[in-house]
């Protein structure tokens, strides 16, 4: 991997503002809102408080952004040139690869940094360090699910605009993923087969421990199952439509 | 005997499409010396753009020989040997171009060079420009900065003037030569035939895939050898004029266009002689050939047969 060509591309995802905003300042400003609606008395939340429980939430959410948007990005910038640009140095597709994968990474792990700053500055609990560790570094990698989900939009559709549409439909997911409000009853037997429950699931498990706050309890199994399912289609999306588009006029 | 600067030997590439496949290069055979500049000429579709794709190991031949100065593409590409001018796209847009520069250069091994190519390409000046917001020609500039980088010797350039208008066509000729006469080979596509004519002494002629023609530039044009000369005759002469300008042997047309007469054909000497002499014409002027006619009557030879 080429340590310049990665500064550069970093300080380049940096600049775009309105990424930035989405990634960071949104999940910033849902936590500092939720947070304080819904977790303001300090009330519990397993191994945690709900301030703690809506921060977890929110980390996932901006990660996911950040990976779906970075990698969709990539795979846009090379359909429409940059990939022949590369093509003539020598620079080979792992190290492509490798660099866009630590870009997506620092963007995702500052999007999860800055929401667990403000979580502990206002006011988020856990009962162990333990906890506030692993839900970091589970709500950072995890987010790895969205990076071939946005690899999957980015080569079915081909467009900018589908990556954004992307991006933005992650509300959608992330409502489903039992982020934004707790779900109970249908809502939740549904929600169960979408793809960001099994890694806000697997995200919370050191918090909750599987309780959902509906009142149901979920196995780590099936959340791993959930996760595993959800990487098997987007990667198996992506490369047949990266096949499909290669050998043809 | 020194290495080719290109050799591709019975080179097929053959596409998949919804109605079977599509062999846009169809067995080319070429080779290149070093220090040549030469023109691929022929219109969309002639297989131009696939031809240069597996020269710059962009993509893999179906079948047959590449080599780049004696070796596979992707050797030459590594060892900074072959660099090339993509035709549009290939840019990041939210780049600046001065970063643009330094991250391809990073990857050429290259950083040394980026002020030196920037400079060459004429750049230097946009430096801190977003590349989106530069025009064609600028782009094309540093598109053709960064095929500088890796100081190749073997150029290529797909198509390097599409899009520009004529002043900047003339312009990134201009550069273009100046970098040319330090013994780089130069392989440039185009579909202008006026660049081939100006700036490619040796000029392959592709059509549907396959090579119709392969030579200097100037033979290719006199392939088809007509010329064209005109001149303006006394009034009251005319239509005797044009009944003894049809009757010269190797004259293919003649008519009149106002006060002039035009004639083409291979005779052009026997005809200017005749108009100056019995004719009594005055301004006379005898034209070469366009490379553009001598491209129709190749690639209608190859469809006749």
């Amino acid at each position: 991997m080429n340590l310049t060509y990665l500064r550069i591309d970093l300080v380049r995802q940096l600049r775009d503002v309105a990424n930035v905003a989405f990634v960071v300042g949104l999940p910033v400003a849902m936590y500092i809102i939720f947070g304080s609606t819904f977790g303001a008395g300090g009330e519990s939340a397993g191994n945690g408080n709900v301030r703690f429980y809506v921060m977890t939430s929110m980390a996932v959410y901006g990660a996911s952004v950040a990976t779906t948007s970075v990698a969709g990005m990539a795979a846009i910038e090379l359909m429409q040139g940059w990939g022949r640009q590369l093509g003539l140095t020598r620079m080979r597709p792992t190290g492509y690869v490798a660099t866009k994968v630590v870009v997506a990474l620092t963007v995702a792990g500052g999007g999860v940094t800055a929401v667990y700053v403000a979580g502990a500055l206002t006011g988020a609990r856990a009962d162990t360090p333990w906890v506030w560790v692993s839900t970091f570094l589970i709500a950072w990698l995890g987010s790895a699910l969205f990076a071939m989900y946005g690899l999957a939009v980015a080569q079915t559709f081909k467009s900018e605009s589908a990556v954004s549409v992307a991006a933005a439909g992650l509300v959608l997911l992330a409502f489903f993923g039992n982020l934004f409000v707790t779900l109970s009853g249908t809502m939740l037997e549904v929600a169960r087969f979408t793809p960001m429950y099994g890694y806000a699931g697997l995200m919370r498990y050191p918090l909750t421990e599987g309780t959902t706050v509906g009142g149901s309890d979920d196995s780590l199994p099936m959340l791993i199952l959930n996760y595993v399912v959800w990487a098997v289609v987007f990667a198996t999306v992506a490369v047949w439509a990266t096949r499909r588009g290669r050998n043809r006029l | 005997m020194s290495t080719p600067a290109l050799r591709l030997q019975s080179l097929r590439k053959v596409f998949t499409t919804h109605d079977g496949p599509l062999p846009a290069v169809d067995g080319i055979d070429v080779e290149i010396a070093q220090g040549e500049i030469v023109a691929f000429l022929g219109p969309n579709g002639a297989g131009k753009t696939t031809t240069l794709d597996i020269v710059l190991g962009l993509t893999d031949p179906t079948s047959g020989v590449v080599e780049v100065l004696g070796k596979p593409p992707r050797a030459a590409v590594n060892a900074g040997q072959v660099s090339a001018v993509l035709q549009s796209g290939g840019l990041l847009r939210d780049l600046r171009v001065d970063e643009t520069v330094r991250a391809i250069a990073a990857l050429n091994g290259a950083t040394d060079r980026v002020d030196d190519a920037m400079r060459r390409a004429g750049i230097a000046g946009l430096a801190h420009r977003k590349v989106g917001a530069c025009s064609g020609g600028e782009q094309q500039r540093l598109r053709f900065a960064l095929a500088l980088l890796p100081d190749p010797q073997l150029l290529v350039l797909d198509e390097p003037t599409a899009g520009m208008d004529a002043a900047a066509r003339r312009d990134f000729w201009e550069t273009m030569r100046t970098e040319t006469h330090h013994g780089r080979t130069v392989l440039f596509a185009t579909h202008y035939l006026e660049e081939a004519q100006a700036y490619a002494p040796h000029t392959i002629l592709l059509d549907r895939g396959k090579v119709v023609a392969d030579g200097p530039t100037d033979e290719l044009r006199n392939l088809v050898g007509d010329r064209r000369v005109t001149a303006t005759l006394p009034d009251d002469e005319v239509d005797t004029a044009l009944e003894k300008l049809r009757g010269v042997a190797g004259v293919r047309q003649v008519w009149q266009e106002g006060a002039r007469v035009v004639v083409t054909g291979t005779s052009s000497d026997d005809v200017a002689r005749l108009l100056l002499t019995t004719l009594r014409g005055r301004d006379l002027e005898v034209g070469a050939p366009s490379l553009e006619s001598a491209f129709f009557a190749l690639t209608q030879e190859v469809e006749k047969s």
